[in-house]
């Protein structure tokens, strides 16, 4: 009866040791995970080599240059932006998103696709007996721009159809030329700067 | 063998400064549309001496097309999937400022009202407030009360077949009643090409060549369809086998009444365009009138 019993329990143990294997090697061939690291183990950090290397001081991340703005070719357009505007942002907002899968999927190449500062515009009333002005309304204006790059001529009557047909309510579409003025209307005036740079010049 | 297809993007680089607006007020029936040309370059015409004469002869036509000025109706599966979206939009919202400033009022209101009331106890207030903000909204709710919006849609107008204000929700594209060989045809408006002009100059032509003087916008210089029409066998002259008819996509511009009432001109949309054109010639132009 011992021997019955060992040979049951090696068993069991061969059986189960078999199981954990597969099941490692399951979980190991879908999901490609290394040996979980326990902190309370005594092998744990074993193979840390970045502590070893001199200390490097951190670099200021450059100022981006400008991408180059593409020109006009024979068969397609150049840097064209497609600016969406209008005062309801989910609108706005989805209609850019539409435009950019629009592109992807089309293979139109989108080369940035940015949003510019909202503007809030109020609107005053005058008051029905006296000359005072009062708020009536804030208005914010959103914008959005998607900046494409050579777009076909062939495809571009296509292209522009879909849009104009999938415009929604309350948004305006305008698509023009890429310039290095718009380039720079995203950035902040730096006022102090300008002064600095006008008093070196003179 | 060249229809002259503009040399497709080269002879006017045409680079397209569109503005397209979609406001609900303003011009009633069409959108606003602006354009400008920049640098247009001249027609340079490198006249082919050469050029082999084709046994074709060759035409652009203009699918000029009215955008829709409203929005479509919804489905009634789509109404019903709306509500259901607005309803939970709204549990989840957090309340807004305005309607914060009325719960304030409110029970400021109570606290004034109850015997107990000492003005002294109020907090951070410097005497009464002018306007309540249950007034504001009253106010607002006359406003909206006066406010008349127009019909989206009118039958009568709908049913007239020559009006381009018809059928706001969706596209139309215009017919014209053309002369072809010895029959009148509905199709869209059509000329010859003539030598030396680009493809789209001739759709431009047989735009202004309709007694309505519509203002169009063309979307480029490539065609979006061809028809080919072999001539029966019976009054075929030697030179020429049929007609190739190119068109070409334009945009209306503005809701000008046209200028020739009585004109044989249709503004139709997708689905009665089958009723109008000859099958072969319905079958090509379905290609690229879009349904959407």
């Amino acid at each position: 009866s011992i021997c019955l019993l060992s040979k049951d329990l090696s068993l069991i143990v061969r059986s189960l040791i078999c199981f954990s294997f597969s099941l490692f090697f399951w979980v190991d061939h879908i999901m490609n995970l290394p040996l979980r690291t326990y902190r309370s183990m005594p092998t744990h950090g074993i193979g840390r080599w970045r502590y070893l290397l001199p200390k490097q001081p951190k670099k200021r991340r450059e100022k981006q240059p400008m991408k180059p703005i593409l020109a006009a070719t024979d068969t397609a357009y150049g840097s064209l932006n497609v600016k969406l505007s209008g005062y309801d942002m989910t609108l706005v907002e989805h209609y850019t998103q539409y435009i950019h899968n629009l592109c992807n999927r089309l293979g139109i190449r989108v080369a940035e696709s940015y949003a510019l500062p909202t503007k809030s515009t109020e609107v005053m009333l005058m008051q029905e007996k006296g000359t005072k002005m009062y708020v009536d309304a804030v208005l914010k204006t959103h914008e959005r721009v998607v900046q494409v790059n050579s777009l076909n001529a062939a495809l571009c009557p296509v292209f522009m159809e879909v849009l104009l047909k999938n415009q929604p309510e309350g948004v305006q579409l305008s698509v023009k030329e890429h310039t290095e003025a718009d380039y720079h209307s995203r950035f902040k005036a730096r006022p102090e700067l300008e002064g600095l740079m006008a008093q070196i010049n003179q | 063998m060249a229809a002259p297809c503009g040399r497709m993007a080269s002879r006017p680089l045409f680079q397209l400064l569109s503005c397209f607006n979609r406001t609900a007020v303003g011009n009633a029936g069409i959108r606003q549309f602006s354009t400008a040309s920049v640098c247009r370059a001249t027609l340079q015409a490198k006249s082919v001496t050469e050029r082999a004469s084709s046994p074709w002869t060759l035409m652009a036509a203009v699918c000029l097309q009215r955008l829709p000025v409203i929005s479509a109706d919804c489905n009634p599966i789509e109404q019903q999937f709306k509500d259901m979206i607005l309803q939970m939009e709204l549990e989840k919202s957090v309340l807004s400022d305005h309607e914060l400033q009325l719960l304030e009022d409110a029970e400021r209101m109570r606290r004034k009202q109850a015997d107990d009331y000492d003005s002294d106890e109020e907090e951070g207030r410097d005497g009464q407030e002018i306007m309540l903000a249950q007034d504001l909204e009253d106010a607002w709710e006359q406003k909206l009360k006066s406010f008349q919006p127009a019909p989206r849609a009118r039958a009568d107008v709908d049913k007239d077949l020559t009006s381009a204000q018809r059928c706001l929700a969706e596209t139309l594209v215009l017919l014209a009643e053309q002369q072809v060989g010895k029959e009148k045809l509905w199709l869209l408006p059509q000329t010859q090409w003539q030598e030396g002009e680009t493809l789209r100059q001739t759709a431009e032509r047989a735009l202004d060549s309709l007694p309505a003087g519509y203002k169009a916008t063309f979307l480029g210089n490539a065609p979006c369809g061809v028809y080919k029409y072999k001539l029966p066998k019976a009054i075929r002259i030697e030179n020429t086998v049929g007609t190739k008819v190119f068109f070409f996509k334009a945009i209306l511009s503005d809701s000008a009444p046209p200028k020739a009432p009585k004109a044989p001109l249709l503004w139709l949309t997708k689905s009665e365009l089958q009723r109008y054109l000859k099958p072969a010639y319905m079958m090509k132009v379905d290609r690229f009138v879009l349904g959407v």
